[in-house]
């Protein structure tokens, strides 16, 4: 079963900032039989002609993001077709701005966004936001870190990925993190998170039909884990 | 510029304050000039400027730079003013002219020496307008503060004034892209054995045209995305280098800069790459400046890096060295990480990076863990890793994820007893790499790690005598 997994990662190249793409090399380590294939901007993602089980999609600079959202704008209905048929997708950092219906700049200009989800984002390049985060996803309490310029706002009341127990979500005021739908997760969090939350890690390798995941240095991160959630729970 | 009355409060009350501080024993190299751009907020606007103005920015090798090139000035008779024990940001500048200005607020020094923190472009350059500005490289830095290299390099250029001459790093290719207006100089080092075709680091953040977002062909690489390169589709390329370390001579501690067809030869410092182009920096500034050869190589030939930054003594037959790992910053402690693995002989290496305050008030974000190549740290000459902090479990699972072998692993969270489990035997070399702000943990361990080694001698010399 493993050994049929297909796992795309879009635009390494670039889509890598603040150590998101060790999320694949640790996703490579639980599944070391599984195919991973990297995309990179000039080549059509392989999810266009292929099937594929898991999509991920890391943090990149505000420029990026424009040509991300041109790159996959072709691709819009394939990509709510596969969000539709339970693909799972992995979105990190401002990548979830992509997937909303557009970015506003300090000056009101916008710039068009995918439009699949009912959310928009709004930059302030001076101001940078710090906070640590846990939250609530399928009963499991998700821990990370949220660095970025932007905040969105819009309706993830029934769409989102984690209720905020620290931190904050969308937005300052919003108490919902991220995106979901089906199978597609998109958060704000930044970094690590597969290494960082190994139960959420499990779930997501359940999710792609392995029944008892084996997830890497286990009891290591684990333990990492819970300090860091003992630690946060007290900040 | 005029001076209102708001400047010449706020000024006033600044220079008051410095002779307060001075009597209470206080810092004064960053309070003034806060309080008074917080009573005038165009304070560095009115302040008088001194004629030239040098200014040092870059993600790495600032301070270095700076202390090279005020050696050089200060030995050649030149009288300025620096912000060396100070801010690197607004307020550290405003200090810095509020002490050398006259009481009409006019400098008293013609010439200025300042380091600038890239994240306070916005708030100095419209203001201060360096006559010279060198800008050592560009890279990833602390992602809480400082993003992305794209979000620096754009608010560099966006701030930096028309007027400014830039000295550019030509072999990072987003340094040498800066206000592609303002006139310029590159420095850089033509190819050396040790570069390669490919890139082994993780952080590389220019890897497709900026123009044409076609893949770049690199001529060479250096280390992350310090080389040279063209697009392959394109006229984006590196720049041509104006002042060039055309052949290093590591053995010798020798290299021969090439500038408009003339060469000459320079002594340097040390073997190490990054002090190599921040000597180069320090050369280009001073020939721009009209110094010679001879007026800034038996200087910089004397210089020595600092000991919170790099120390090495002997202790018995084992070399013990201090290495500044800045922690956050994911390519100083990569360097930190390559310049240890390069070394020759056996070696076991202490990694304290965590962030000490963060590990007191909050959680250390550890995202640039991943950045970070540790991967480096796994190589057979390195025969015991020791690491401790309040991140030791993170940084556990770092070191395992880089397929380190976990038996050469001591981890756990005391820093101190660390040393108890440095195994000595085989050992010719110790590395210290520490985070700036732990240079007393970092004295302490080192301290220990000396005793550990006279106390392994002695016992050995009294086995020795015992069996004879």
């Amino acid at each position: 079963m493993e050994e049929n997994l297909k796992i795309e990662i879009l635009f390494p190249e670039f889509c890598n900032l603040y150590g998101d793409i060790s999320n694949m090399k640790y996703l490579k380590k639980c599944l070391p039989k599984a195919s991973f294939i990297e995309t990179a901007f000039d080549e059509e993602p392989h999810f266009v002609k292929e099937d594929v089980n898991f999509i991920y999609l890391g943090p990149m600079t505000e420029s990026r993001q424009e040509k991300v959202i041109k790159k996959l704008a072709p691709y819009k209905e394939r990509i709510e077709q596969l969000i539709n048929e339970n693909v799972i997708f992995l979105i990190t950092g401002n990548a979830i701005e992509i997937f909303g219906k557009y970015i506003e700049n300090e000056d009101s200009s916008k710039i068009e966004a995918l439009g699949i989800f009912n959310i928009y984002a709004k930059r302030d390049m001076l101001h940078r936001h710090n906070s640590i985060f846990i939250g609530e996803w399928e009963e499991t309490k998700i821990v990370g870190f949220k660095s970025q310029f932007t905040f969105s706002y819009g309706e993830n009341t029934n769409c989102y990925f984690a209720k905020v127990e620290k931190g904050v979500g969308l937005n300052k005021e919003s108490t919902l993190e991220g995106i979901q739908k089906n199978n597609f997760i998109a958060t704000y969090l930044i970094g690590p998170i597969l290494i960082l939350n190994p139960y959420f890690t499990q779930k997501i390798i359940q999710k792609m039909g392995i029944e008892e995941p084996k997830i890497a240095f286990q009891a290591d991160v684990i333990k990492a884990y819970e300090q860091r959630l003992k630690e946060f729970e007290t900040l | 510029m005029k001076h209102n009355f708001k400047f010449y409060f706020a000024f006033y009350l600044a220079k008051l304050s410095i002779i307060a501080l001075k009597i209470i024993g206080r810092d004064a190299s960053q309070f003034p000039g806060k309080l008074a751009i917080t009573l005038c907020p165009n304070f560095l606007e009115q302040i008088g400027k001194p004629q030239t103005i040098i200014a040092v920015t870059g993600t790495n090798g600032k301070t270095t730079v700076c202390n090279m090139i005020e050696d050089c000035l200060r030995e050649n008779g030149y009288k300025f003013i620096d912000n060396q024990l100070g801010s690197n940001t607004n307020s550290g500048i405003a200090s810095t002219f509020i002490k050398g200005a006259k009481l009409s607020g006019k400098q008293k020094k013609d010439l200025a020496v300042f380091e600038i923190d890239e994240r306070s472009a916005i708030r100095v350059y419209p203001y201060v307008k360096p006559t010279y500005l060198i800008c050592t490289n560009l890279f990833r830095d602390s992602l809480m503060r400082n993003a992305h290299t794209e979000f620096i390099s754009n608010m560099l250029s966006t701030n930096i004034p028309k007027e400014t001459k830039l000295i550019l790093n030509g072999d990072d290719l987003i340094v040498s892209n800066l206000s592609p207006e303002n006139k310029r100089v590159y420095f850089g080092i033509s190819h050396l054995e040790t570069d390669t075709d490919t890139c082994e680091n993780i952080a590389r953040d220019i890897i497709v045209c900026p123009k044409c977002d076609s893949k770049l062909e690199y001529d060479f690489v250096r280390y992350n995305h310090i080389g040279r390169a063209h697009c392959s589709k394109c006229d984006f390329a590196s720049p041509k280098i104006d002042y060039e370390a055309t052949s290093v001579d590591f053995e010798n501690k020798k290299m021969t800069i090439k500038h408009e067809n003339e060469e000459e030869q320079y002594d340097l410092i040390s073997n190490n790459i990054i002090n190599i182009y921040n000597m180069l920096a320090t050369i280009t500034l001073m020939k721009e400046l009209g110094l010679t050869r001879e007026q800034i190589n038996p200087i910089l030939s004397k210089q020595k890096i600092v000991d919170t930054r790099y120390s090495k003594e002997i202790v018995g037959n084992i070399e013990l060295i201090t290495q500044l790992s800045k922690g956050m910053n994911p390519i100083a402690c990569s360097r930190a990480f390559d310049y240890v693995r390069k070394e020759t002989g056996n070696k076991a290496v202490f990694v304290l990076l965590d962030d000490l305050h963060e590990a007191a008030n909050g959680s250390e974000n550890i995202a640039w863990h991943y950045d970070t190549d540790f991967e480096f740290l796994k190589d057979d000459s390195i025969k015991q890793i020791l690491t401790a902090g309040a991140r030791y479990l993170d940084t556990k699972v770092r070191l395992q994820m880089a397929d380190i072998p976990m038996e050469k692993v001591i981890c756990q969270r005391d820093e101190i007893t660390l040393v108890e489990k440095l195994k000595l035997e085989g050992i010719d070399k110790i590395f210290i790499l520490h985070d700036l702000y732990s240079m007393d943990l970092k004295n302490e361990i080192k301290e220990k790690v000396k005793k550990k080694i006279q106390e392994e001698l002695e016992q050995k010399l009294e086995e020795k005598q015992e069996e004879k």
